[in-house]
């Protein structure tokens, strides 16, 4: 029988990106949050060290983790046996999830993104959309969504410069952005002799070249220190709170009012309703007990799979195919982003990217979105493209060999010790749509230690991403050879599977329709009225940049709506 | 509210610690913590095994002008403690290898791998390469294998025993981790002075 405990105003599972977002506006508010955190605290002292090996090859910070045990299955088609997928940069289970370990780069989407399917059809026609997407558009625009990345780009910190305030453009910053209120809150992390070579070369061709926007500190932030620049942030923590995580901004600061109990080391198993198909509390395991924590609303934030996974596994007399599930859109357009770095120049001279951060790049945009006319393109949206600092040892070593030399031997000795140090390969990011054969379920044979299912990721093949990202690598070569590279050389495109993704979106779709949509366009169940849900599994498409600044203001806004409305949802 | 008081107390123990990024990056019984494998006695590989690896990793990076080969820098120590600690499910599969690496020495040159010159023990690797070499479960995942790991070894911090007096990083010109970064070591136009020294401190490396 599991401990019952003192019931709390809202629990919320898990306390990464936007669960320890959404605490805050909570706590703030009054009202008593238990954040409810499969993970611990890590300790920068003891986690975090700037070393490849244990941070990128050996991935030492996430290495207890409980994704680990649960890593989803993946097919590409309905007939067929899913089997592991890989997991190359895992997920973490930590107090602020994967805000310890992630890049930080830190992007609003664009006002496209939230309307893909009205503007494409009303500037392409309406066989513009691909073929099997069952792409909506957002149930709001960007501007509704505007003033919260203001809050949370504020409360977190983050770097940049901003290329649109108010309608007034400026060039120095992304000029394909939404308007903003106003500039960010700290400048861009460093400008160094590469992003000026990059952001030139951008100049020459006619394109916008700007520098990443970052929740990485470029000067002191609210106490917290400024980047260090040593060159060991990717899939590590920082040693100086500079990098900002939940774990160093908003649980802390929600900590402070009293009114947030962190429970760590607690797996939440279930969440349980009752015969009026109310949500009643989560059931969790925390040192080899079961716990049961009452609560008024739950919210869910324990990124996609397991956000997924965890309501169908949650089955009651109310919903007896998985919580929130009566119209089986749980797990339903879903969509593993899109990105790689395939395209690759070689220069003749030093680049000297081996410092600094990952987030501390220049991103071109002309080439995403609807920036560029599509017309007979044969498809839509397309990919930002980036080069960053942050070349570590062993990754240069491995380097691509541009047809100039074999792959070990003294030749190959020579190639790397002139080379190590000159090429750099460009990240391009891809509009990422969801379709009708792309889902999650639960698999009918893996499962996890509990011996619950596992995540099932069906994801059959796609006409529209392939293309738009064979397009844009021509671009980034043109990009490349700008900057001076004499040698350019095109990978072959990775497909997104058979991986467990870190940019996974979809399977609790937000939307006016409960038909095709398990949330409504505050976050909250259609179904079960005081179950929200916190993470990009509410989002219906996902654009070309990293979502997690988007997943954190969206959190924010769902917390507002429970404060503003917490009469009627607590009903 | 007692977890929450905790919880604080344990985020400002943090935070002001976290101002001593020089402990941060030298605190070595953190690191034996995280990898507990790295110094122990226990080897994966008997020393006839680790001849032949040896010879393998010599020919992959060999000794030249540019500097040492890749058994003079420590990488087969590398691997062997990957094999008994973190990468131990690989040990099976890696054995198999080495075994399966001499006999086709044997059937293929007529020599065990270790009493071969330099061109026969090239002619036996580049087989493995291309995937024509024989007795394998995958010769070529094989290969790739041993060479990924020997990349490990040469290039990762020398605390995990590889990259001995740094030639890995001086052979890359990769300048080493520092704590702190100034603009002056971000230009094109003037390199960083190489700074030879392990995240884990100067005890390491040499
Ligand atoms: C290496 C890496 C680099 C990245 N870089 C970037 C970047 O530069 N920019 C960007 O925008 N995004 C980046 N991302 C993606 C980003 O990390 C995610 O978008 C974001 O963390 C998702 O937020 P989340 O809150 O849904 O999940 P998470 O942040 O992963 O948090 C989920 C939390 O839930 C907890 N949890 C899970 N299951 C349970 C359970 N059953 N019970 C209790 N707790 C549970 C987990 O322990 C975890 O703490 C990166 C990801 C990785 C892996």
């Amino acid at each position: 029988m599991a401990i019952k405990l003192k019931p709390v105003d809202v629990a919320i599972v898990g306390l990464g990106a936007a669960g320890g977002m959404a605490v805050l506006p909570l706590a703030r508010a009054g009202l008593k949050v238990a954040g409810i955190e499969a993970g611990g605290w890590l300790d920068p002292h003891r986690d975090y060290h700037a070393d490849e090996i244990h941070n990128n090859v050996r991935m030492l910070v996430t290495s207890v983790s409980k994704t680990k045990n649960e890593v989803p299955t993946f097919r590409t088609s309905p007939e067929q046996r899913a089997s592991r997928a890989t997991s190359n940069r895992t997920m973490m289970n930590a107090v602020g999830g994967t805000t310890t370990h992630y890049d930080a780069n830190s992007w609003r989407f664009a006002p496209w993104d939230f309307k893909i399917r009205t503007d494409s059809v009303g500037r392409y026609g309406a066989a513009a959309l691909p073929r099997g997407s069952t792409v909506e558009d957002w149930p709001l625009t960007y501007d509704e969504l505007e003033p919260y990345y203001d809050t949370v780009e504020y409360e977190i910190g983050v770097s940049g410069k901003a290329g649109n305030i108010q309608g007034e453009i400026n060039p120095l910053g992304n000029v394909f952005e939404g308007p903003r209120r106003r500039e960010y809150p700290m400048p861009p992390l460093r400008d160094t002799g590469f992003t000026s070579l990059m952001t030139s070369a951008a100049g020459k061709l006619g394109w916008n070249g700007h520098r990443s926007p970052a929740a990485i500190n470029s000067q002191p932030y609210a106490g917290r220190s400024a980047c260090a620049y040593h060159g060991y942030c990717d899939t590590g923590g920082c040693h100086l709170g500079a990098k900002n995580s939940t774990a160093v901004t908003t649980i802390p600061q929600a900590l402070k009012t009293r009114n947030l109990t962190v429970v760590d080391h607690a797996h939440v198993t279930r969440i349980l309703s009752d015969g009026q198909g109310r949500v009643t509390g989560v059931q969790y395991l925390r040192g080899g007990k079961e716990y049961f924590q009452p609560a008024k609303v739950v919210l869910l934030g324990c990124y996609t799979y397991e956000n997924a996974r965890l309501l169908l596994l949650s089955k009651s007399k109310a919903y007896p195919k998985g919580l929130a599930n009566n119209h089986g859109q749980v797990g339903r357009h879903y969509i593993a982003h899109w990105d790689g770095r395939e395209i690759s120049g070689l220069f003749p001279f030093e680049l000297n990217i081996w410092y600094g951060a990952l987030a501390q790049g220049v991103v071109v945009n002309n080439w995403a979105d609807d920036n560029f006319d599509h017309s007979g393109l044969g498809f839509i949206g397309g990919a930002s493209l980036t080069v960053n600092h942050e070349l570590h040892p062993i990754a240069a070593a491995a380097m691509p060999l541009f047809s100039r030399a074999p792959s070990w031997g003294s030749r190959w000795k020579r190639f790397v010790n002139q080379n190590a140090g000159r090429w750099v390969g460009v990240y391009a990011q891809c509009t990422s749509l969801p379709y009708e054969n792309t889902y999650l379920d639960l698999d009918p044979e893996a499962k996890d230690p509990l011996g619950d299912p596992v995540c099932r990721i069906t994801s059959g093949s796609k006409e529209n991403e392939p293309r738009a990202r064979l397009y844009v690598a021509s671009r980034a070569e043109e990009w490349l050879r700008a900057a001076g590279a004499t040698d350019v050389i095109k990978q072959p495109l990775s497909s997104e599977g058979p991986n467990q993704s870190w940019h996974a979106i979809g399977g609790t779709r937000m939307g006016e329709n409960p038909e095709t949509n398990v949330v409504d366009k505050w976050g909250f169940s259609h179904e079960a009225p005081n179950l929200g849900v916190l993470g990009g599994s509410v989002m219906g498409t996902h654009g070309a940049r990293n979502p997690t600044l988007t997943i954190q203001a969206l959190a924010w806004r769902t917390a507002d709506h429970l404060i503003r409305n917490w009469k009627s949802i607590t009903g | 509210m007692s977890e929450a008081d905790h919880e604080i107390s344990r985020r400002e123990l943090i935070a002001s610690s976290a101002f001593v990024p020089l402990a941060a990056l030298t605190c070595s019984s953190a690191a034996h913590a995280q990898t507990p494998a790295a110094h122990a006695t226990e080897t994966a590989l008997s020393p006839a095994q680790m001849k032949i690896l040896e010879a393998v990793v010599d020919r992959l990076i060999p000794r030249d002008e540019l500097g040492p080969s890749a058994a003079e820098a420590g990488a087969p120590i590398y691997i062997d403690r990957a094999l008994t600690g973190p990468n131990a499910g690989e040990k099976q599969t890696f054995v198999d290898g080495l075994a399966a690496l001499d006999a086709f020495a044997n059937s293929s040159q007529g020599a065990s791998f270790t009493d071969l010159s330099p061109e026969r023990r090239d002619a036996v690797l580049t087989a493995m390469d291309n995937g024509t070499a024989t007795g394998f479960a995958n010769s070529q995942q094989f290969f790739n294998r041993v060479r990924r790991l020997t990349l490990e070894g040469m290039f990762g911090d020398p605390f995990y025993g590889g990259n001995r007096n740094f030639a890995g990083w001086d052979l890359l010109r990769y300048p080493g981790p520092r704590l702190v970064v100034g603009p002056e070591e971000q230009r094109m136009d003037k390199l960083p002075e190489p700074y030879r020294r392990s995240a884990y401190g100067p005890q390491y490396g040499h």
